[in-house]
């Protein structure tokens, strides 16, 4: 046994007294900066750590996670997929009257869009009479930004993961300024969705029919180190994206594609859908493996902020949604924000987004800070995650993995919440985007999925 | 003595480790030592002693531990070469430093047992050190040649030739001996052959009667170290692979990554040995 | 006095260590114009002392963070007090962008180790020591206070693992010359020793540094381990990494005597290593006894144990002993020894809660001294080593200079300690004490002093 051949190098946890006596002794320590976990969770995170399925269970559902190969396979109307009388909305269920501005700003403009009523009034009472069905897009195996709605005449990436054979799908990125999915829904907003349908939608489903499938997860790698971070920087992304597309459009809609190349071409974030659908279809791998504490999916619908697990199902556990921390475009400010609302925090979930910060130096411009912040946020992040992702890279650690794989259980012993990077949406419905910056998710939620889990373990 | 009772007062208090070679003298009476060399892992102190070791090395976390070596837990202290300093009464006074040991390791731990088959085993594959400063020199195959027939005037004559010889801080020809010496010792004690310890005691005689006029200071005290067995951790890791205690390639490669020859030197002298302890232990 | 302004403060879920929190009252203490300080966990423990010094604490559980001072400037030595605070919690903190290691999972996937060293408090001590085993690395811990079917459990998977659970409770340990937890500064030898109790391992190995017999290494298995619920496990793994370790001639075996069937178990595969026993209890050999038989064992000669004799000769009268110890073995062989008495064993999990270890922090010990009579003879241990108080004589022997009693000290430590074994023996007799460095002649010559 090595243990006895030579003075140990000792990993040294509590008081520091312990430590310092071993370096006196000129023996090799690292100390663990440790604190108590988050109150009210020991029981917990005894049971749950005393499950003996837990750590095969993480390691096949983290394992999932990370080998899933997501391809963007189509573009479809949402009418081929979606339920007749029933809108997709972002992050944990919601009603109607407890959705937020923007979400409610959204449902309108998409009761208007569908010609289900004539105006705000009309959409906004026939909401609230429960005209049409509201779900979560996670339980669609789908994905939206900000409010998320999905309406019959909308369209949607339809990605395929390679390797597990499960299909996400995430809406066509509308651009910047006022658009649904911050809640506005003017005539020019709804102008624009009705030619995403007629004109983009079609096309790009024509386009793709011609590329074939396009390799996301190359895609993203190769992104990740021109700087994108894939949740509020996509720049990188989005013009691979269009260089795969360009000739298959022009070829495939001639008359259009001049519209269609600029219209992509315009939007930094047109990449952003295609990555949350490849993120989702990636986490959604990872789910239902029992007795698994891997963090599946992460989603706010304005109002609350919800928390999926792979060892828990459907069940979402849900804090209030909190108000973003960052910069304001123009004469906003923290009292025009909405809390925090979107899908997109999926990015984060699967090891993007906050999580690889450092990957994107230039990100700090969009959400305040200095670059170290960039560089610390992703390192802090390899604390609460089961491991690095063989794919997602950044240069500027080494080329070391993002960190991926949320596990409930170190957020509990750390006290450490996921890094998200996020749109601010403005908190009155219609207003459109306001900011962008970083969130803190409600810690209840992590804690009372926690909770359920250790009901659960064995 | 030039260290006053006023400038022992002012040093700061530090803590380390050291090898238990080093016992004898740190804990022996005070006694004025000066600086002898500087690098930037460790410094070498030469003690106005008879008891060896003569020279210590005080090193940090990233040197080689040396038989003869007082590891610091804190970095270290600036000196030249020349500077006084002092060793004995548990204490080294070494410029704005007053360092006291924590913890002692055995620089010749015991090696357990080892049969003739393990040896024969390992005596196949260990092949020459790549880079070895003497590879081919007429006094290394002399010493192997008569080391593996117990030759003893053979082996004292190659000694006699090989103490000092080559450049370098150790030269090429101590290096190959201190190998040779301490595995004769470990691995003829741990295969029980008494004459390889008996050639052992017979070649530390020779190599350590003279050292001192014959070779530099420091690697006259890993002479007379290595006459007691006393090795670095990198050496006992290849006579702990040998005896099949831990993995041996990989201790080897570590071994011959020290100092510019010193590790081929030091595993050409433990090949030699290895093989000698094995033809000695033959005819049973 | 008791009229200077004081002040409590309570900070909700504000975690510090509690040698750091001692190391900060103490330093507040010592400040011109501070009366009283305290800043502590608010444990029952530590409530109900700070009650005792004139302190109300309110709506303060374990997990909060008690700053109490009486003082001419209140304000200003709450704010020493965070100053200090925010000093040692910034230690680990390394280079900007550096993320120091939150678990020990973290700091196990960032580079090589071979062992963990846990001392968090016990009910969280579970889920680092099973992030070590996870990862196959070896784990001491140090903590007391973990459920037992968590240390079964860690066991079981370290089985599995192939790696040795030292503890939980486990005190002491030594992995060649290095020494973890509190151990004292030993010279290699032939020595192995297997070790329910940390201090008793301390006595045993103290005693063998001064007769020149080294030590390979302590391998600490913590004080349950023997028990039926424990079946052994770690006391089976070690004996069997020390049967194999060329360096150990002999090994020594601390503990409790085992659970009959656990014991059947340990006989069913004897080491090649000769094994002497020094189990604890009536009739079997005390510590000191079982030193002596592993010296003959190895043919070596048994030196004389090193005492000083009070100078102050004893009391009129003595009645009875008090036994005030900081190590729970001590204590025990002592009460057994002494054949009567009151004795309280300090490092008991009951006086631990929320606060260092006697042989860290000696206030609870002074305090007893403080209420000893003159018809009294106060026996305890004064253990020195790594980790115990740097200068245990400057803590201690004003008080045992000050008590009416007649006190008799068994100092555990060697010539090599960072203490100066011979410092210490020198200022305990100076204080009046007679000193011992076998707990077993202590107790002995505290009963004939009846």
């Amino acid at each position: 046994m090595t243990l006895l051949n030579a003075a140990p190098r000792v990993i040294t946890v509590g008081t520091g007294l312990l430590d310092e006596a071993l370096r006196a002794q000129a023996v090799a320590t690292v100390p663990v900066e440790w604190r108590p976990p988050l109150p009210g969770t020991a029981r917990a995170l005894e049971r749950v750590l005393s499950d003996p399925r837990r750590e095969a269970a993480n390691e096949l559902a983290v394992g999932r996670l990370v080998s899933a190969r997501p391809h963007l396979v189509g573009v479809r109307r949402a009418s081929e997929v979606l339920d007749a009388g029933t809108f997709l909305h972002a992050g944990p269920p919601i009603t109607w009257e407890r959705a937020s501005g923007p979400m409610r700003g959204a449902l309108i403009g998409a009761m208007v869009l569908e010609g289900l009523a004539a105006d705000e009034h009309e959409a906004g009472e026939a909401l609230a009479a429960g005209a049409v069905t509201l779900s979560p897009c996670h339980e669609h195996a789908a994905v939206g930004p900000m409010a998320g709605v999905v309406s019959p005449s909308m369209w949607l990436f339809e990605v395929r993961d390679d390797e597990h054979g499960g299909t996400a799908y995430c809406s066509l990125n509308e651009g910047l300024g006022k658009v649904l999915r911050y809640g506005a829904y003017g005539p020019e907003v709804l102008d624009r969705l009705r030619w995403m349908d007629r004109v983009l939608g079609p096309a790009l489903a024509a386009a793709l029919e011609r590329t074939g499938p396009i390799d996301l997860r190359s895609l993203i790698a190769q992104a990740l180190q021109m700087g994108d971070e894939l949740h509020n920087r996509n720049r990188a992304a989005t013009s691979l994206l269009l260089r795969e597309l360009a000739p298959a459009v022009v070829a495939a809609a001639p008359a259009e594609a001049a519209d269609v190349l600029r219209f992509i071409g315009g939007n930094d974030h047109f990449f952003l859908n295609a990555g949350m659908a490849a993120a989702k279809v990636s986490t959604d791998a990872a789910r239902d493996v029992p007795g698994s504490s891997l963090v599946v999916a992460m989603a706010r619908n304005g109002t609350d902020f919800g928390v999926q697990v792979s060892g828990l199902g459907g069940r979402w556990f849900t804090g209030p949604a909190g108000v973003p921390d960052g910069l304001y475009l123009g004469s906003y400010g923290p009292a025009d924000a909405n809390p925090d609302i979107g899908d997109s925090t999926i990015t984060e979930t699967s090891g993007l987004g906050g999580f690889a910060m450092a990957a994107s130096p230039a990100i700090v411009r969009f959400v305040g800070g200095e670059v170290e912040d960039a560089v610390r946020a992703t390192r802090s992040m390899y604390e609460i995650t089961l491991t690095e992702h063989p794919a997602y890279q950044i240069p500027g650690l080494g080329f070391r993995g993002t960190p991926v794989g949320i596990d409930l259980t170190l957020v509990a012993r750390t006290g450490l919440l996921p890094v998200v990077n996020t749109g601010i949406a403005g908190r009155v419905a219609g207003t459109g985007q306001v900011g962008a910056g970083l969130v803190e998710p409600p810690v209840e939620a992590f804690t009372d999925a926690l909770r359920a889990l250790a009901d659960l373990s064995k | 003595m030039t260290v006053s009772t006023h400038a022992r007062r002012t040093r700061a208090h530090v803590t380390g480790a050291a090898s238990t070679a080093v016992r004898p003298v740190l804990e022996g009476q005070r006694r004025p030592a000066r600086v002898l060399a500087t690098f930037a892992e460790g410094v070498y102190l030469e003690v106005r002693t008879d008891v060896e070791p003569a020279v210590i090395a005080v090193i940090t976390g990233e040197a080689t531990r040396l038989p003869n070596s007082v590891l610091l837990a804190t970095p270290l202290p600036h000196v030249t070469v020349g500077d006084e300093a002092s060793v004995g009464d548990r204490v080294i006074d070494l410029g704005p430093l007053s360092l006291g040991v924590r913890r002692w390791w055995d620089p010749s731990p015991p090696l357990g047992r080892v049969d003739r088959d393990r040896l024969a085993q390992v005596a196949a594959v260990l092949g020459d050190p790549p880079g070895a400063g003497l590879a081919g020199d007429g006094a290394v195959e002399l010493l192997a040649d008569s080391c593996a027939k117990g030759w003893l005037l053979g082996v004292v004559t190659a000694a006699e030739r090989l103490v000092g010889l080559g450049p370098g801080l150790t030269p090429s020809g101590d290096d190959v001996l201190a190998g040779l010496l301490v595995a004769l010792r470990h691995l003829g004690a741990a295969a029980g052959t008494r004459r390889a310890v008996w050639l052992a005691d017979w070649l530390a005689a020779t190599v350590t009667y003279d050292a001192r006029t014959r070779t530099t200071p420091i690697s006259a005290t890993l002479l007379h170290c290595a006459a007691k067995g006393e090795a670095s951790p990198e050496v006992i890791a290849v006579l702990r692979g040998v005896a099949g205690r831990q993995a041996l390639e990989p201790a080897l490669r570590r071994l011959h990554r020290l100092g510019h020859t010193s590790g081929a030197d030091l595993a050409q002298g433990v090949t030699i040995g290895v093989r000698a302890v094995l033809s000695l232990s033959g005819g049973r | 006095m008791n009229g200077l302004p004081q002040a409590v403060l309570v900070r909700r879920g504000a975690y510090h260590d509690s040698v750091a929190l001692m190391r900060v009252s103490r330093a507040l203490s010592e400040l011109p114009g501070v009366q009283a300080a305290m800043v502590a966990m608010a444990t029952d423990l530590n409530v109900s002392i700070l009650r005792e010094l004139g302190f109300g604490v309110q709506e303060a559980g374990p997990g909060d963070l008690v700053i109490a001072v009486r003082a001419r400037d209140t304000d200003a030595a709450v704010r020493e007090a965070d100053r200090r605070l925010a000093a040692s919690s910034s230690r680990a903190h390394g280079a900007a962008g550096d993320q120091p290691p939150l678990t020990t999972r973290s700091a196990a996937a960032r580079g090589p180790a071979d062992l963990v060293l846990i001392s968090t408090p016990g009910e969280y001590a579970f889920f680092e020591a099973l992030d070590a085993v996870e990862a196959g690395l070896p784990v001491m811990i140090f903590s007391d206070g973990v459920p037992v079917e968590s240390e079964r459990l860690l066991k079981e998977l370290a089985e599995a693992r192939d790696v040795l659970v030292m503890g939980p409770d486990c005190g002491t340990a030594v992995i060649a010359g290095a020494g973890l937890g509190f151990a004292n500064v030993l010279s290699p030898g032939p020595v192995g020793v297997v070790a329910a109790s940390g201090t008793g391992a301390q006595q045993v190995t103290c005693l063998l540094d001064w007769a020149g017999t080294g030590v390979s290494h302590v391998l600490g298995v913590g004080g349950r381990d023997l028990s039926a619920e424990v079946g052994g496990l770690s006391t089976r793994r070690a004996l069997r990494m020390l049967d194999d370790d060329p360096a150990t001639e002999l090994i020594v075996l601390v503990s409790k005597p085992p659970d009959p069937e656990v014991a059947r178990a340990l006989e069913a595969e004897p080491p090649r290593t000769p094994v002497v026993r020094a189990l604890l209890g009536e009739g079997a050999p005390d510590l000191t006894q079982a030193t002596e038989q592993a010296l003959r064992a190895l043919g070596r000669p048994v030196p004389e144990w090193p005492s000083w004799p009070a100078w102050r000769g004893t009391r009129p009268a003595p009645e009875r002993i008090r036994g005030l110890y900081a190590g729970g073995t001590l204590s025990a062989e002592a009460a057994l020894l002494a054949g009567g008495g009151d004795f309280v064993d300090f490092g008991d999990d009951a006086y631990t809660r929320g606060r260092a270890h006697p042989m860290i922090d000696p206030a609870l010990r002074v305090e007893a001294l403080g209420r000893a009579g003159e018809t009294d003879v106060v026996l305890m241990d004064v253990v020195l080593g790594h980790g115990a108080d740097p200068d245990p004589a400057a803590s201690l022997a004003h008080a045992v200079a000050r008590t009416p009693a007649t006190v008799v000290i068994a100092l555990i430590g060697t010539e090599g300690d960072p203490q100066d074994l011979h410092r210490q023996a020198a200022a305990f007799r100076e204080a009046g004490a007679a000193v011992f460095t076998s707990n077993a002649q202590a107790a002995r010559h505290a009963r004939s002093l009846l």
